[in-house]
């Protein structure tokens, strides 16, 4: 898929849930590269391996069988420890719901992250980066759906991750507010060079990936670079 | 078989084995609740019953009319008062045993049964040989706990010590009566079984010792139902006063009856102040646990609304569960209250001496503590299910909105720069819903107070023990005379082996009278400076006699309806039988009894007699101890002897076995409360939180850095309920040693430091334990289902 060595190197991924005849193979054998920097969309009805594609590789869960290297790192050879670990310093998450954690603020929600991380910026930084930085002494409450996710992303993002995984992250928000949401991701992607791999349904998104992998049937059925690499506020659905 | 069920009951089956380590926590704490409620009051109704019936059964004498020497003819007399149904007179005496094996000499008191019948009041229950033969001079019966306790068997001859007169006894049978169901020797409070005994002898036999032929020295009266038994004893009063009748007195007054009513009184109190507060902690545990419960469950009940289930069905549902969920805890603790309360009564049967237990647990107390935690559950199910159900079912069903944390405290806790984001995340969740945190607390804070307060009835009892026997009763040995003696004695005893301290003791027998009752209560003569018996207050203040007037307890000040400087009116019933008033000095809250003090000189000069003696209090050189009760042991006048030490020993030994398993059922009980108050409070933390949690780990959170999280906001309400239950507890259990007081003796309150560490040491043991598990369930949290994919 590109020339420079990988980020992910994936190899012949399989995951099968439960046993004997209720057994369910989500995932029958990926294999692919991510590329470092790049920002990857990926599509694919429900029940079509992508999120479980996306939890093994943001180490929420094992794999089967097949394997996952991460730089260097076989994350299939990973413990829970060993994952923790990686998580911790690799990967910001951003999740369709949000989960801010209530009793905080939103500097408060992204220091909960740069507290236990490397080096990672002011959270007020973070927050100006999405497009906050009016907004960071509010709770959760006081914000708006596509501020709390701006939220999330500064928080997945304040410990300069090498690596974003999103969830549905527009799942829960009209459009106008979904564009929002994706120029901040877009941002973090150009300006940061934070690898991006984005879940969605919404075809019309795959528009903003420099990379579009397709799910059926827990097999990559398609991947195709985007050449025209389009920003979010020129997308509308 | 197969069975179908509804959807919705399959529902329940279903979340009741999600809940089930919750439930299990659950039904302990009712089961701690019933069980103690029907514990206690089955407990209480069966030895009430027990006794009323063995009174009943074994005709037990309505009124005691002791005299010096009656003739046989006064019984018809005294028949003919009207109201009297019954009369016997018998022939009592007190004497000492030696038995060989016992060093010390052993006070009894002996009874005289009618030649050739049974008694017609205070009838025997014989336990063991046969009755004595009439033409046996020696034969006997001994009590039954004594002949055990002392060793004596069947056939076995013991010397008795009988005003004066050295005999030979043989024990021919083992009885019991309904007059010593609580055995105790003179001026003790506890029974000691080895060291004080009854026997009943033939009365020919008993009326030759003591040269009492065709006559008697105290006559027992049953009463008609109707009569008014305190004309009776007037009348009584008033025909015997020639033969020496020193006031006739009732039932009430009878030693025996008024320590058993008194320590029935007590637990009664016990019985009747811990439980219904066991009941009241534990329903409002599953009230705090239910609401919160249900109120998690608010997406179900919005999707049943939507599905266009009626309000009364998903109330049924709910109520379902609540009443699955406490059903078996009720059943335990139903199974678990009956079964310690039937081997409580069975414990207390044995301690007051019983020859038979009615166990009356009751359907009604198993109905009432039944319908009183169904209806507990019930209540808090309605109310949270009410809640719900105000919202519209799109309401409910959403996920439920961030909870607005934009308060003044959440703003402070912003402002304070020393704390990290997880702490905030602690106090804020505390702050930001006050009134669940504070329940958290008040859980912990309850739970902890009732065991401080059951645990602590120990420290009263030992705080009792040490005023008693350290502080007010410091003799080695008692001896009390079989008649009063004059300042001789004195001297006699401080030339007998191994005494190096003696001090006069006198009891003069009286009839107290104020404005409210009269009450016969010996007045205690003694002497400022006395050392081997103090006077001693509940607080441990020692007081001596005042020179003039009278120092009574506050009970008796109570009882007879008297102030300071108020007239006491004293009859005396010996010697010489004067009437004066003395005015009342002082009133103490005495440890034990409600006595009497008056200034032994002044009291002689009122009674214009020469200080005379009823016995001596001896400090004695323990290594010649021996040597004393081998004199003791034959000298004529002596007629009781108590040991301090024995009566120590005998005193722990019976708490031990009848308070003490009392006490320790209640802590267990409440040590129980204590683990399931604080297991539930972290279960449900655990469930309201799991998300924000298993979001953290997402993020990258190391598994101790969330379980800070949680264990940091359990560890924080339970060390802001810990001083609330340290107060609870103190004040319950002063309270409750309050109200223990008889006029028989007074529990002090005693609670120590060490009884309260050990609670809170169990609290945050109990704390450490959910903690660890808590800990196990946040390692398993689901990840992904954090995300919100199902792919």
């Amino acid at each position: 898929m590109a020339s420079a060595p990988p980020l992910y190197r994936i190899e012949g991924l399989t995951k099968t849930y439960g046993e004997g005849d209720t057994a369910v193979q989500a995932l029958r054998g990926v294999n692919l590269d991510v590329p470092q920097s790049a920002m990857v969309v990926l599509l694919g009805p429900s029940g079509s391996g992508k999120s479980t594609f996306l939890n093994i590789v943001g180490g929420l869960d094992q794999a089967t069988s097949g394997h996952v290297h991460f730089e260097d790192v076989e994350l299939t050879g990973l413990n829970d420890h060993g994952l923790t670990e990686y998580r911790r310093h690799h990967i910001g998450f951003v999740f369709q719901f949000y989960n801010l954690v209530a009793s905080l603020t939103a500097r408060e929600n992204v220091a909960l992250i740069t507290e236990i991380a490397d080096e990672p910026m002011d959270p007020t930084d973070a927050l100006a980066l999405v497009g906050l930085e009016n907004r960071i002494d509010h709770f959760p409450t006081q914000l708006s759906g596509g501020e709390q996710q701006r939220v999330a992303i500064a928080r997945a993002v304040a410990k300069r991750p090498k690596v974003l995984l999103c969830d549905e992250p527009t799942g829960a928000l009209d459009s106008q507010t979904g564009v929002r949401v994706l120029e901040a991701l877009d941002q973090v992607n150009r300006e940061l060079g934070t690898t991006t791999l984005l879940i969605t349904h919404n075809a019309v998104i795959a528009e903003m990936a420099d990379h579009v992998l397709r799910f059926a049937d827990g097999q990559l059925a398609d991947s195709r670079p985007n050449p025209n690499r389009r920003r979010p506020g020129d997308m509308t659905w | 078989m197969v069975v179908s069920l509804k959807p919705l009951d399959r529902k329940i089956l279903r979340d009741l084995w999600r809940i089930r380590s919750q439930a299990f926590a659950i039904s302990l704490v009712i089961a701690a609740g019933v069980g103690m409620v029907v514990m206690s009051l089955g407990m209480m109704r069966s030895l009430d019953a027990t006794r009323d019936a063995y009174y009943d059964l074994y005709r037990f004498a309505d009124i005691f009319a002791p005299a010096k020497r009656a003739p046989k003819s006064v019984l018809e007399e005294i028949k003919a008062i009207p109201g009297v149904s019954v009369v016997e007179g018998r022939i009592n005496a007190g004497a000492t045993l030696d038995i060989p094996g016992i060093a010390e000499p052993i006070t009894t008191r002996i009874h005289s049964i009618p030649s050739g019948r049974e008694p017609r009041i205070n009838a025997l229950v014989l336990r063991s040989g046969r009755w004595p033969d009439p033409k046996q001079p020696d034969e006997v019966l001994a009590s039954e706990k004594f002949a055990e306790a002392a060793r004596i068997g069947l056939g076995d001859n013991i010397d008795a010590l009988l005003y004066g007169k050295r005999q030979h006894l043989r024990i021919v049978g083992t009885a019991l009566s309904p007059e010593y169901i609580y055995a105790i020797g003179p001026g003790q409070i506890f029974p000691d079984n080895r060291r004080f005994g009854v026997l009943w002898m033939g009365e020919e036999h008993l009326a030759a010792s003591l040269d009492l032929t065709d006559a008697f020295n105290e006559a027992l009266v049953r009463v008609d139902r109707s009569a008014d038994a305190r004309d009776v004893t007037r009348k009584l009063d008033r025909l015997l006063a020639r033969y020496g009748g020193v006031s006739a007195y009732p039932r009430s007054e009878q030693i025996s009856d008024r320590f058993v009513t008194n320590e029935l009184a007590q637990l009664k109190t016990m019985t009747g102040i811990l439980p219904p507060i066991f009941l009241g902690v534990a329903a409002f545990l599953i009230n705090t646990v239910l609401s919160r419960m249900i109120d998690a469950e608010h997406e179900v009940i919005g999707l049943l609304m939507a599905f266009g289930y009626r309000g009364q069905a998903i109330m049924l549902h709910y109520a379902k569960i609540a009443v699955a969920l406490s059903v078996p805890g009720l059943l335990l603790g139903l199974a678990l209250g009956s079964w310690l309360g039937r081997g409580l009564a069975a414990m207390y049967q044995n301690f007051f001496v019983f020859p038979f237990l009615n166990y009356r647990a009751g359907l009604d107390i198993y109905a009432l503590a039944s319908l009183a935690t169904v209806a507990v559950v019930l209540l808090g199910v309605f109310q949270s299910v009410r809640r719900v159900q105000r919202m519209t079912p799109i309401e409910a069903m959403r996920p439920p909105l961030p909870p607005n944390y934009a308060g003044a405290a959440a703003r402070l806790i912003g402002r304070m720069r020393a704390l990290d984001e997880p702490t905030r995340i602690i106090l804020r969740g505390i702050l930001r819903r006050p009134i669940r945190s504070a329940l958290g607390s008040l859980g912990v804070a309850a739970a902890l107070g009732l065991y401080i307060t059951s645990a602590g009835s120990h420290d009263n009892v030992a705080r009792m023990i040490e005023i008693l026997f350290d502080q007010s009763n410091r003799a080695d040995v008692i001896v009390t005379f079989a008649e009063p003696r004059d300042q001789r004695a004195i001297f006699a005893l401080q030339r007998a082996p191994g005494v190096w301290r003696v001090e006069p003791m006198r009891i003069v027998g009286a009839k107290l009278m104020g404005p409210r009752q009269s009450k016969s209560e010996g007045l205690t003569a003694a002497t400022p400076g006395d050392d081997l018996n103090r006077l001693v207050d509940i607080d441990g203040t020692i007081t001596g006699p005042p020179p003039r007037g009278v120092l009574i307890s506050y009970g008796l000040s109570n009882e007879l309806g008297l102030s300071i400087g108020d007239p006491l009116e004293v009859q005396v019933t010996e010697g010489r039988r004067g009437h004066f008033t003395l005015p009342v000095a002082a009133i103490i809250q005495s440890a034990v009894g409600s006595p009497a003090y008056v200034d032994a000189t002044m009291i002689a000069a009122k009674m214009n007699e020469a200080p005379l003696l009823s016995g001596a209090y001896l400090g004695v050189d323990p290594a010649r101890i021996d040597e004393l009760y081998r004199y003791l042991k034959v000298t004529p006048a002596i007629a009781g002897v108590s040991l301090r030490a024995a009566a120590r020993t005998g005193l722990d030994e019976t708490i031990g076995e009848t308070m003490g398993i009392v006490t320790m059922f209640n802590t267990g009980f409440s040590a129980l409360i204590v683990f399931g108050v604080i297991y539930n409070n972290a279960r449900i933390s655990l469930a309201e939180r799991s998300r924000d949690l298993a979001s953290l780990r997402v993020l990258g959170y190391r598994r101790s850095e969330v379980s800070y999280i949680l264990l940091g906001e359990l560890a924080i309400l339970t060390i802001i309920g810990l001083p609330f239950g340290i107060a609870f507890g103190y004040l319950l259990s002063r309270w409750l040693s309050s109200s223990l007081g008889g006029d028989l003796f007074i529990v002090p309150f005693g609670l120590t430091a060490s009884t309260v560490a050990q609670a809170v040491l169990l609290v945050l043991f109990a704390a450490t334990i959910t903690a660890l598990f808590v800990r196990r369930r946040l390692d398993r949290l689901n990840l992904v289902a954090v995300l919100k994919t199902w792919d």
